[in-house]
Order: structure tokens, then C-alpha cells, then sequence
């Protein structure tokens, strides 16, 4: 990643670095090697994932035989790293689809380089945030009653749960986002199956590109399907996390009970979202050597997302010790003390630095342009999100009403299993993609080409 | 076996069978063989009910009376049975030393019933013996015996009461008039008894009357804490706290916190012997010739206060001293009392023999084994050698004796040191007799036939006098036959019933005024710097280690620490600084050269220079649940020292082992402020409080028509006993989890004491405040639990489906009470502790109540069981349910009838009565969840400031 990618003198285009792209060095670029294959890089990193992906099994089948005993959950601190997980991975997976919707409506032409595997992004981590509350369940296989289907009992969910909401929250976003990216990728498809050498290749992009001609009325509809999906999933990514931050405000607890949640985890999540993003470009870039495709100005844009992000979390912070405070309820104030004081106070201010205080050095242009500062402040952010979510199960519910029944959560290793395993299997999904789909879109970056070429 | 060679193996083309009617026949008769060997049916002729028998409905409870020993005395109890099967322990009203409730032994008592690891056969030097074999060792000893007239044989026993087993012992020592009769209990309190013989010149039992006491001061005695007679005593003192104007005052002088001293209205910690010092003082004050000793400030001033209070309310007032004080003091106390004409009535001792024959002490056993005089040493259900005094060397002396025969409920330490070993059976199990605190005597009856092949005390002392084969029945009956008036059968029926001798207890003897014993100051003990001054207490969990098997005891939290699962050496936490300890620092505790290895706690209550160990730890050979749990306190204790060891060293180990508990007792003053209120008597109380703080919401829908349950406990009365949490645990199938489900935080108790400390950080005032579900109208776990398994009914109750539960757990995060539990594994169900999943505890279970799975959540149900008994009582009689008909496993079970529980629409329901008490509150009311379980606020009575009336 450390190679020079700019030429000596900044270019007159700014989102793609060639000085010249024509349409087939663009399509060459993005889909010649899924005929070639990646060679043993990509081999190594699959065999390095399969072992996560194997544990994440594991994990699963010991949890289903011997009940979620296993993880260090207690009667007060009923919640754990499952629920901080999922709420973790809703946030990763709302940025795909932001990027794409928002950007696209905004006419950020930007977006055109990093959307597809931003929107991939998007549907793994939602898989895994959709398994999280179900093997969080003390009875996994009754998941289903969440849903209203027709049964003797005449049962229905209950509907003033959260969680029902969240249950339509999490179907609803899921189905959507497959729709979004595959409607996207029906011209690629397209492109894939006219320039695959083998007969394998031809049949299944074949099927899945839907007959795509290229003709300009498909074009037309396309785009008006696109742009009209978009508009319906803006709305759609700020309702899947604000219902995931009803899930903690619409109860009584300390700590949780906060109006401002709903927005503050919608931007939560777009922030870790956009972080992930960054490592993601960056590997993909370095991978598949797309250097000429995602530029230096695309981290740079990202950096300045991140940072606004990173001051309106600092803000929601503060709006929550400050009505903590104001609130005069003793067991609110409490909560905030015990968050600085308390058991988990030293992750608490790991939290504050990943989250508010690293992310000021993109302040600094360098910063936005390095990749070396940039990388690491990403993932920095990811680990202090991560920490931000198990810590508002945590704080909450080891500090609640009840001082009798405070307790801390202590760590197992089944715990770790799930926080780490499916960080592995999100990889490991992520490699089979690049192999199998242009990681980035092909018409998109065409048509950007041309735009730039014409600036 | 009929011929199977002849049966067909071809095939039969013409596909008709080839079997005659004879060959079908038999082979039928073959396969019914078959059919039947399989299966284990009793050789007998079985045959199936034709005429139900009278009384016995499937599935319907039966009631019957009966009495269950602590310390060889007897509480009554009425016992609960379904289709044969013992269930439930519940206090029956008409027995002096139960008055309707229990205690946590008594609770736990059907758990032991149901303990696979009882002893279930007789064992010959560990193997299992037929009875044949026995029953040929006891005759060829016997013989040998009986020509020198029992010269070498001993009986050793528990304290006991029992009419029947004292006229079998006197009958035992009249066939050989040369043998003996020891008694040993570890609990016993022998400074008491020769504080009495000190004081009267004859022993004497006394029973004090808390309800008629206006002023009581306990020098280190915890009348309130566990004991035989906690249950009168508690209720006394609820009485005697009842009514503003005759409000009773409690001064506790105590070494280490106690249930008493926690309710006490005035309490200083102090060392044991400071304690003896101020309680000559104490004597000085109110007359007694005694020189006068040095008293710190505090001392004074609290001597001051006492003096006045006791000198203004003579005939009522009260001291008690307890096992630690040395036998001057009580001698002392019996004066100080006769000062006062204190309401106590003195009886004869009530574990005499008709003949008034007194049991040998464990210490002249121990003489008589080593000078060789003993041959056969005959022990019924007692545990020498685990919990006799540890310089007796009890276990290694009794080998001198070469026939060793122990009687117990379990095969346990003293049943490895002897040659043979006879099960006895669980008191559920056999007839006997006992005597309450006061004398009164009932009768044992078995509500099961024994579930092993075991026997009854009183037959083996049948055998042993060589009378063949009487049963426990007619040995029993035998013993009243004369007490009873001439129609002796309904005199029997009646006494069954009732559960009660009427007119049995002892009569009040008139004794000349108590002596004034000489006070000698008590040896001054020259402490290095590592050693404390140790105070031994019999286990509020444990009693003296013989519940030890009992997991539900195992994890019921002790009062005062919450441990569960152990036992700790309990130090000032400056103390504990001083010593270089932290909590959990495993310490080396060592008294003349025995030392244990012991984790420490602090507790703010214990004094200075002082800790606190509680018996019953540290059992080899309990069985799978107890062995091995906590540290034996009797290896410290000399037949000398029983109950107070002035001279320990402390020695840190450098291990570390966590104290296991399930809660915290809340110091933070805020916290206690509002959760715990606590009132001084006189001191103006806080108005009513609305109950709907002001809200958008849509005010709460009542139920117009119905029942409307509700619950009201009174915190002033509530003396921490946990009687309430094993009896809930007994009723409502609630599981244990084990040791390390605990240490992860996942204890199942429905019901929970919290306790609330209101006092400094030197002086702790400890509240207690027992926790059920609080039944919310506005309850946060309804809206919350996506598959609407948290549901409220139309009578109040906050219901909890346990097959419609998926265990999301949102309600119990969403609680602010924090009442729910969750099955994080199958407690119940197939992932129980140790061997709780044996088939034979699966006949405790309340058929009533769902045996809950894993991966659900449950919780309090207020007994709805009850209620809906109740209800069908009530309709199949045609008549409305009655004000106060339901009654709570807790309720019932709370020996200060601190819980109450009703209905809000009958106006005339004790409920109500309580609930517009001025006291009244509701936790975290302001939350706006308007719980069915409210509170009466604490109140203490603590003495002004200004005794006499001057500075």
C-alpha cells in the first residue's frame, strides 16, 4: 500500500488517476483478473480465513448443545457480547447502502469506485448482525415466532416490543439491500458473461445478468429503478438503526432510557460503517491493484466524513453526561460516574480515544492523504465503536437500580469466540465475492471516466 | 421355558399359520413371560385401585402434622403431600415453638428426604452387611455385656427430647445398670447451663417472653439468629414492635455482627471479653458488689443508657447472654434478670430421662474409651468425628472400643471410624416424639415409608435391650399410653391431628432468688499483634454441618455476608488492613497449634481485635453436594473453648480464593436513603406519596371486578432469616445452581433479602428487605418481550409463560427491580449440580409448578398455584374467596409475620390495613411502575441521648 500512486503533479481529475481511461481498460481492469484468477495471494488469505469460519461453526453447534450459559451473561448483566455484536454489524453493514443511496441522490460521482463492494460490505455484515439475535436467544429454535405467521394459537408478536421492530427493521434493510446491489450489478453481469472465456461462466452470469442487452431503454429503466431504490433506502438505513437504538432507549434503564439515541446511532453506525470502508478500499486497492480507480481523493473524502462523524459522536457523549446530569435522576447520574470511575472505566476511555480523540488527527491533510495514518485511525474507530456498544450493555445493566444486584461481566472464551469468528467469516465472504463479482462497478466507473475526461 | 425349536422357520406358502391353538398359546403365554420379567414389578400380588381408598385423590394434597428436631428439639410442622410424596414443610400454628411458620432448616428438611446420598444399607467395616449379621454381632455382644451389667457398653446421642427415646435409654441403663449415657451436641450451649446451676444451685432451662419485653439487651447473644427457638423468639419480638406506644428498645453488645445486632435499636461491637467486663459493669450499676473496671467512652455512655432504661421498665425489661459469654456472666444474667423480674420462666431441663437421669458430657466418654473401659460404643445419630471439640481426638480414642456402632442418617465421618453402620431413618420417615423449647411435647409421624432400608432410633434401642423387632409405632404409643386420658385411640387421633400434647409443657419451677455469682475480671490475654480474639457461631445455613448435603441450604445466602457455598473468617475491615488481608485473602487461622485454612471477609460489624467463623464447614464424608465445602471451625474448638477462642493467630497464605455471594449489602447512603427508609419511632413520617407521578401516558386500567393480589412486607419486623427463600424454593421448584454458576452470577432464588446498611462505617445498622416480584400494574417487562410471554392477568398478576418464552431476556434487562431468572442452562433440566438430577429428588417436586427448562425466563408467580387452589376451594364450596384465604409459600413461612398478602377489593383484607399505615412505600416508586409489593418502612427505637434527663 505504500506505493506512490499519484503522478509528481496532482491530475486534472480528481476521482480517477489515469490520464487517460478508455471504457475497455476500465472494464479490463476490474474484470480481467476474475478470469485469471488471483494467484496464491488470494489462496493464502482464503486458507486463512477458513479456520475462523470453522470456529464460528464450532462455536455455534457447542452453543446450541450446551445453552448460552456458556458466555459470561449473568442475571443482571443479561445482555453480552451478541447484542453488542449486532448492533456492531447493523452499524458496518448501514454504510454500503448509505454510500450508495445518499451519494448517488447527492450526484457524488465519486461513489462510483467504491459502491459495489461497499454494498457488499453492506449484505455480509447484515447476515451476520441478522444471526446475532437469534443465537442470542435462550431458545433459538422458537426465533420464528417473531414473525406474525398464521398459527392454532392465534399468537401474534407482541408489536410494542422493540425488538418486533427490530426483527421488520433487520428483514426489511436485508431484503432491500440484496435488491439494491443486484439491481447494480445487472450490467456487469452482462459484461462478465460476454467476456468469460469458460462455457461455466457464461451459463451463470448468463442467468443472473437477466438477458441484459445494453440497450438504451433497459439503461433508461435501470436507472430510474436504481434512483427510485435509492430514494426508498435513505429512509431505510436511518430507520434500521434508529429502531436498533429504540432496543436500549424504549426501556426504563438508566443509561438507555435517551431520546437522542436514535440519531446518535445512526450516525454510530454510519461512522463505523465509513471506517470499515476505508480498510476495505484499501485492501481491495493493494489487492487488486485498482490504484489508478480508487484514488487518494476518495480516502481523502471518506477521512472527512469520518471526522465530522467523529465530532458528532464527541457531541452525543456529551449530550448524554450532560443530561445525565441535568436529568437530576440519581440513577442516571450514577451511570455516567460509574462509566468514568467504574469496572469498565479503562475500555470506557479506550472508547473516548478510538472514537473522539484519534480521529481529530485527520484535521490535518496529511493525515487524510496517508494512508499509513488513515488506516489505522479506521480501524481504531471500528474497535472504539465496537467498545461503545458493548460498554452501553454493560454500563447500564452492571449499574442499574437495583445496588444489590450490581455485577460485572467476565469474558469467556465462547465470548470471544463470537466477538472474533465472525470477523473471520465476514472476511472469508469478502475474498469469495472478489473472486466471483467486479468488486467495483464497471458502467459506473465508464461513465465516471467520461465524465472526468470531459472536465 | 416353553419348546421354541418347535416353532416354525419356514416360511408358510399357503400363508396360513402352521400353529395349532396350543403352540399359539403358549407361545403367547411366552411373550407375557417375557413382557413381564422385563419389567421390575414387586414379586408380590400387585393389584390395581378397584375402590379408591378414602382421602386419597390423585393429585390432591394431604396435610398432616408433624415435628422436626434443630438441636434435638422440636418445631412443629405441618408437612404437605401429594399422592404419597412429602413436598412441603409449612409451621403449624397450634405448636408452641412454630406458631404457623418455620425456618430454613425446617423448609429444607424435604430436600434431605429425597438426598441419594443418605445411607441406605447396614455396613460391616464399610461393606454392605445383611441385618442377619447384625443382628448375630449385637446378640453376641450383648450377651458378653450383659453378665458384667453393661459395664464396658456406651450410649452417645444428640441432645435429645424425645419422651419415647429418654424412657428407652432409662429402660437401656436399668438392663445395665453399669453402662452409660452421653450426650453431645455441638450447637449446645454449656455455659449457659452452668451459668444456671452457678445462679440456682439446680440446672435450669429459661424462656424468655420477648413479646412482654420493653427493653432486652443481648451480650453477644443473637436471640433473633437461628436456633430452635428463633421462631418464637422472632415472633415475640414482632409483637413486642408492633404498637408505637409499647415499642419495644433492643441494645445488642455483640463481637461480630448478628441478625440481632443488625435489628438492634442500640449496638456496640465489642471484644467477648470487653463485653463480660461492661456486663459486670452492667451488674455494678444495678447493685451487685462488683469491683468497677475501666470502660471506654462509648461504653460508658451506652452503660448509662442501659441502666436507665432497664431501671425504668422493670418487669419488663431483659438481658440475655450468649454462648461465648463465660458461665459468671450467665450466672450474672439470671441475677441482673431477678433484679428486674424480668419476664422469664425457668423450667427443669427438658432432655431428662423419666428418672431424671442427665447424659455424661463427650469429655467423660473420651476419659472412659481411653482408660480402656469401653467395648461397645454404641452412637445414634451423632457426628463425633467431625464436630467434637478437636483436642478430644475423638475419631482416633473411640478405636479403643471394639464394637463401634453408629446410627445415622448419612455414612458419614463417624460412620468410617466405626465397625458397623445402621442407616436412620429421615424424620419424615419414622414415629418418634420430641419436645418444643418449652417442653410441650408432639409426636413424629412418617409421611412416607422409608425409602431405604433404614430404622428408627427406637428400634435399635429396642435391640440393644434386647426386645426383638418392636416397631417404632407401638414404641411411641407405648410411652403415652399412660399420659393419655382412657379412651387412649382418640386421644391419639386427636394428638396426631393436632400435632400437639395440649398440656405437655413443662410447669414453671419456683426456685429461691438467684445467687450473685463472684465476678472475677476475666483473664487478661497478653494478643500479639497477629492474633484476634474468635468468636464461633453455628451456621445460619448449615447449623452445625449436619445440613451439609443440603444444597438448597448450600445456597441459600447467609444474612449477613451473602456467601453461599463456604464459610469465611469475617473481620473489621481495619483489622483486616492491619493484618495485610483483603477480602478473599485465603488466611492460615490456628488455635493451639491447630490451624485451618480459611478465606476472609470484611464486615464493618465485627469488633476490633475480634472475627467471626461459622461451624459446618469443611465435611469429608457429607456426600456429593457438601464434602468439601468451606473450612471445619471445629479443629480450632477445645472442649475448654466451644464457642469463644481467645488467642488466634492469623496467617497469610499468599492463595486468594473468591468469596462466593449472590448480592451486596448496599452501603452507599444515597442508595439506602431511598430504597430503604428507616424511621426513628416518634419521628414524623412523609405523607402519602401518589402513586402515578405525573406522565403522558394513559392512567392505569384497574380491574373494576375480581380479585386485585397484592403484597405487603413490613421491613421493621423482617429479621433476615431466609426462612421465606428456601420456603419459595420448596414450593416453586426453583433449582440450584451450583458453586460456579454462582461465582458467574446466575443464582435462581425467586425471593432475595437485600440488605441496606444505614449505619456508619464502624457502627453498621443493617435493614433487610426481602424482594419477590413486585407485580408492577405498569410492569417494564410486558412491552418489552417481542412474543408476549411477560403478560399481566386480570387479577394483577405479572404472569411469566414459560412455553411461550424464547429468552430474549429484555424483561430482565428491562426490570428495574432485577427480580427475573434465567435458565442459562438446565438447572432443572437435565444440567442440574452434582447429583440434584438424581431420580430420587424428582419426588420433591411441587406438581403444581412447571419444572422450567433452559433458556427460559421465570420468576415470583405470587403462588398463583395457591391462589387458583384456593379459588377452587372456594367455588367447589360455593362461597366467595375469604379476605386473607391465599397464603404465600413466603408469607406462611415468615416466623415475624413480616409478609402480608391479599386482596385489594376486599376492604376488610389485612393488606389494606397495612397498606394505609403511614410507613407505606413503594420501591422506586417514582419509576411509575406502580408495583403490587410495597413496603412498610423500617423503624428503630434508639435510646435519647440524654438517659436521665441530664448532660
Amino acid at each position: 500500500m505504500s506505493e506512490v500512486l499519484l503522478p509528481q503533479h496532482p491530475p486534472a481529475h480528481r476521482w480517477i488517476s489515469a490520464a487517460r481511461a478508455g471504457d475497455a481498460s476500465v472494464t479490463q481492469a476490474v474484470a480481467d483478473p476474475l478470469f485469471t484468477g488471483f494467484g496464491k495471494t488470494w489462496w493464502l488469505a482464503l486458507l486463512i480465513t477458513l479456520p475462523f469460519v470453522l470456529w464460528l461453526f464450532v462455536a455455534i453447534a457447542w452453543l446450541f448443545y450446551q445453552g448460552i450459559g456458556i458466555w459470561g451473561i449473568n442475571s443482571t448483566i443479561v445482555w453480552g457480547v451478541a447484542i453488542a455484536n449486532y448492533v456492531w454489524w447493523i452499524g458496518i453493514g448501514n454504510a454500503g447502502t448509505l454510500i450508495s443511496a445518499m451519494l448517488l441522490l447527492t450526484r457524488q460521482r465519486w461513489r462510483a469506485s467504491i459502491n459495489r463492494f461497499a454494498e457488499a460490505m453492506t449484505l455480509f455484515a447484515v447476515a451476520i448482525a441478522g444471526l446475532m439475535p437469534i443465537v442470542h436467544l435462550g431458545r433459538p429454535l422458537y426465533a420464528y415466532w417473531l414473525a406474525p405467521y398464521p398459527n392454532t394459537m392465534a399468537l401474534w408478536p407482541q408489536w410494542r416490543s422493540a425488538l418486533v421492530w427490530d426483527f421488520w427493521a433487520i428483514v426489511s434493510y436485508l431484503l432491500f439491500s440484496i435488491l439494491f446491489w443486484y439491481v447494480s450489478l445487472i450490467p456487469d453481469l452482462a459484461t462478465m458473461r460476454d467476456r468469460t472465456p469458460r462455457r461455466a461462466g457464461q451459463l451463470l452470469y448468463g442467468a443472473f445478468a437477466l438477458g441484459w442487452r445494453g440497450s438504451s431503454r433497459e439503461w433508461s429503466r435501470l436507472q430510474t429503478l436504481h434512483t427510485t431504490m435509492a430514494a426508498l433506502g435513505v429512509p431505510l438505513v436511518c430507520s434500521v438503526h434508529s429502531i436498533v437504538g429504540l432496543d436500549f432507549a424504549a426501556s426504563l434503564m438508566p443509561g438507555w432510557q435517551e431520546s437522542i439515541f436514535p440519531p446518535y446511532f445512526v450516525v454510530g453506525a454510519m461512522y463505523s460503517g465509513f471506517a470499515m470502508v476505508v480498510v476495505l478500499a484499501a485492501a481491495i486497492r493493494w489487492g487488486l491493484s485498482l490504484q489508478a480507480i480508487i484514488t487518494r481523493r476518495h480516502f481523502e473524502v471518506m477521512a472527512r466524513i469520518l471526522l465530522m462523524a467523529s465530532i458528532v459522536m464527541f457531541y452525543s457523549y456529551a449530550t448524554e453526561w450532560f443530561m445525565g446530569w441535568y436529568g437530576g435522576e440519581h440513577a442516571d447520574r450514577e451511570v455516567v460516574r460509574f462509566e468514568f470511575t467504574g469496572t469498565y472505566a479503562p475500555l470506557y476511555w479506550a472508547l473516548l480515544a478510538c472514537n473522539c480523540l484519534i480521529p481529530q488527527l485527520l484535521w490535518w491533510p496529511v493525515a487524510r492523504r496517508s494512508l499509513f495514518i488513515l488506516i489505522p485511525v479506521a480501524i481504531a474507530i471500528n474497535i472504539g465503536m465496537w467498545l461503545e456498544r458493548i460498554l452501553i450493555v454493560w454500563n447500564t445493566l452492571s449499574h442499574g437500580y437495583m445496588p444489590s444486584l450490581w455485577r460485572s461481566f467476565h469474558f469467556t472464551f465462547w465470548d470471544w469466540s463470537f466477538l472474533i469468528a465472525p470477523v473471520g467469516l465476514f472476511a472469508f465472504l469478502f475474498l469469495i465475492f472478489i473472486r466471483l463479482i467486479p468488486s467495483v462497478s464497471m458502467f459506473d466507473m465508464r461513465e465516471l471516466a467520461h465524465q472526468e475526461a470531459a472536465a | 421355558m416353553p419348546p421354541l425349536k418347535e416353532l416354525p422357520t419356514r416360511p408358510n406358502p399357503a400363508g396360513r399359520s402352521k400353529l395349532n391353538r396350543r403352540q399359539a398359546l403358549s407361545l403367547l403365554a411366552t411373550g407375557m413371560a417375557g413382557g413381564l420379567a422385563a419389567c421390575s414389578k414387586p414379586d408380590e400380588q400387585i393389584l390395581p385401585y378397584v375402590r379408591m381408598p378414602e382421602r386419597i385423590v390423585p393429585g390432591e394434597p394431604l396435610k398432616f402434622a408433624t415435628t422436626l428436631p434443630l438441636a434435638g428439639i422440636g418445631r412443629g410442622v405441618i408437612v404437605t403431600s401429594i399422592d404419597g410424596r412429602p413436598i412441603k414443610v409449612e409451621g403449624n400454628p397450634r405448636h408452641p415453638g412454630s406458631l404457623g411458620a418455620t425456618d430454613v432448616f425446617a423448609e429444607a428438611a424435604v430436600l434431605s428426604l429425597y438426598d441419594p446420598d443418605r445411607s441406605r444399607t447396614i455396613l460391616h467395616n464399610g461393606a454392605i452387611a445383611p441385618r442377619e449379621a447384625l443382628n448375630r454381632a449385637l446378640v453376641t455382644e450383648l450377651s458378653e455385656t450383659r453378665s458384667s451389667q453393661g459395664k464396658g457398653l456406651r450410649l452417645l446421642t444428640g441432645r435429645t427430647t424425645s419422651p419415647t427415646l429418654l424412657r428407652q435409654i432409662d429402660g437401656l441403663l436399668q438392663a445395665f445398670p453399669a453402662a452409660s449415657w452421653h450426650a453431645y451436641d455441638p450447637t449446645d450451649d454449656d455455659n449457659a447451663h452452668e451459668g444456671g446451676q452457678l445462679a440456682y444451685g439446680q440446672p435450669v432451662r429459661s424462656i424468655a417472653d420477648f413479646a412482654k419485653a420493653r427493653v432486652i439487651v443481648a451480650l453477644d447473644a443473637d436471640p433473633l439468629g437461628h436456633g430452635p427457638d428463633q421462631i418464637r423468639i422472632g415472633r415475640g419480638y414482632a409483637i413486642s414492635r408492633g404498637e408505637p406506644n409499647a415499642f419495644s428498645r433492643l441494645y445488642c453488645l455483640e463481637s461480630a455482627l448478628t441478625l440481632t445486632g443488625a435489628k438492634a435499636d442500640e449496638r456496640l461491637a465489642l471484644r467477648p471479653e470487653a463485653i463480660e467486663r461492661f456486663a459486670a459493669s452492667l451488674a455494678r450499676e444495678l447493685g451487685a458488689n462488683a469491683s468497677a473496671t475501666e470502660l471506654a467512652d462509648r461504653e460508658r455512655l451506652l452503660l448509662r443508657k442501659i441502666t436507665a432504661d432497664l431501671n425504668s421498665h422493670k418487669g419488663e425489661a431483659l438481658v440475655i447472654a450468649g454462648p461465648a459469654m463465660s458461665r459468671e456472666v450467665h450466672a450474672l444474667v439470671h441475677w441482673i434478670n431477678a433484679q428486674l423480674d424480668a419476664p422469664v420462666r425457668l423450667i427443669d431441663p427438658i432432655d431428662r430421662t423419666p428418672s431424671g437421669k442427665q447424659a455424661g458430657t463427650l469429655e467423660q466418654l473420651a476419659g472412659d474409651l481411653d482408660s480402656g473401659r469401653v467395648r461397645q460404643l454404641v452412637m445414634i445419630g451423632v457426628n463425633p468425628a467431625y464436630d467434637a471439640p478437636s483436642d478430644l481426638h475423638f475419631g482416633a480414642r473411640a478405636q479403643k472400643a471394639a464394637f463401634r456402632l453408629h446410627m445415622g442418617e448419612y455414612a458419614d465421618e463417624t460412620a468410617a471410624i466405626a465397625n458397623w453402620h445402621v442407616p436412620q431413618s429421615h424424620r419424615l420417615e419414622t414415629w418418634s416424639d420430641l419436645r418444643a423449647g418449652d417442653g410441650t411435647a408432639s409426636i413424629i409421624q412418617p409421611l412416607i415409608k422409608p425409602l431405604y432400608e433404614s430404622f428408627s432410633e427406637h428400634e435399635l434401642l429396642a435391640w440393644l435391650s434386647g426386645a426383638e423387632d418392636a416397631g417404632a409405632y407401638e414404641l411411641v404409643r407405648q410411652t403415652w399410653r399412660t399420659a393419655a386420658a382412657a379412651d387412649f385411640e382418640a386421644w391419639w387421633q386427636r394428638v396426631l391431628h393436632d400435632g400437639i400434647i395440649a398440656g405437655s409443657g413443662a410447669i414453671a419451677v419456683s426456685l429461691a432468688a438467684p445467687l450473685l455469682p463472684p465476678l472475677a475480671d476475666p483473664e487478661p490475654h497478653d494478643k500479639r499483634d497477629d492474633e484476634i480474639s474468635l468468636v464461633l457461631r453455628p451456621d445460619p445455613c448449615l447449623w452445625d454441618g449436619s445440613y451439609a448435603n443440603n444444597a438448597w441450604l448450600q445456597e441459600c445466602p447467609k444474612p449477613l455476608s451473602k456467601q453461599v457455598w463456604g464459610n469465611a473468617l469475617a473481620l473489621h475491615p481495619d483489622e483486616a488492613t492491619r493484618l495485610g488481608l483483603t477480602p478473599g485473602d485465603v488466611v492460615t487461622v490456628a488455635a493451639n497449634g491447630r490451624p485451618i485454612e480459611v478465606p476472609v471477609l470484611t464486615d464493618p460489624g465485627t469488633a476490633m481485635g475480634a472475627g467471626a467463623l461459622t461451624l459446618g464447614g469443611g465435611r469429608q464424608k457429607a456426600g456429593a453436594i457438601g464434602s468439601g465445602v468451606g473450612a471445619n471451625a471445629y479443629t480450632l474448638r477445645t472442649s475448654g473453648n466451644r464457642w469463644h477462642l481467645p488467642q488466634v493467630s492469623i496467617q497469610p497464605t499468599g492463595r486468594r480464593e473468591p468469596i462466593l455471594t449472590t448480592q451486596n449489602i448496599v452501603r452507599t447512603p444515597e442508595d439506602v436513603r431511598e430504597l430503604y427508609p428507616l424511621y426513628q419511632l416518634g419521628q414524623p413520617l412523609p405523607g402519602p406519596v401518589d402513586p402515578d407521578p405525573p406522565s403522558l401516558m394513559p392512567p392505569s386500567v384497574k380491574p373494576g371486578d375480581g380479585h386485585a393480589w397484592a403484597m405487603v412486607i413490613d421491613t421493621s419486623v423482617c429479621i433476615g432469616c431466609n426462612a421465606c427463600v428456601v420456603s419459595c424454593q420448596a414450593e416453586n421448584n426453583v433449582p440450584v445452581v451450583g458453586p460456579e454458576q454462582v461465582a458467574m452470577g446466575r443464582d435462581m432464588h425467586w425471593m432475595r433479602v437485600d440488605g441496606y446498611d444505614h449505619g456508619s462505617a464502624d457502627s453498621p445498622q443493617i435493614g433487610f428487605q426481602p424482594v419477590p416480584c413486585m407485580h408492577c400494574e405498569h410492569a417494564p417487562c410486558e412491552p418489552v418481550c417481542p412474543v408476549a410471554a411477560s403478560v399481566h392477568d386480570g387479577e394483577g398478576l405479572n404472569a411469566q409463560v414459560y412455553n411461550r418464552c424464547i429468552g430474549t431476556r429484555f424483561c430482565e434487562a428491562n426490570c428495574p427491580y432485577k427480580v427475573r431468572r434465567f435458565n442459562f442452562f438446565g438447572y432443572a433440566d437435565g444440567e442440574e449440580y452434582g447429583n440434584l438430577g438424581a431420580e430420587s429428588y424428582r419426588g420433591q417436586k411441587n406438581p403444581e409448578v412447571t419444572v422450567r427448562a433452559r433458556g427460559v425466563m421465570e420468576k415470583c408467580t405470587y403462588c398463583v398455584q395457591r391462589i387458583s387452589g384456593a379459588r377452587r376451594a372456594a367455588e367447589r364450596e360455593n362461597r366467595p374467596l375469604g379476605p386473607d384465604e391465599v397464603q404465600t409459600a413466603c408469607q406462611n413461612a415468615c416466623p415475624t409475620r413480616a409478609i402480608s398478602f391479599g386482596d385489594l377489593n376486599q376492604a376488610d383484607a389485612e393488606i389494606n390495613h397495612k397498606k394505609a399505615d403511614p410507613r407505606h412505600y413503594a420501591l422506586l416508586g417514582h419509576l411509575g411502575t406502580r408495583p403490587r409489593t410495597t413496603y412498610l418502612a423500617d423503624v428503630r427505637n434508639p435510646a435519647p441521648l440524654n438517659p436521665e434527663g441530664r448532660t
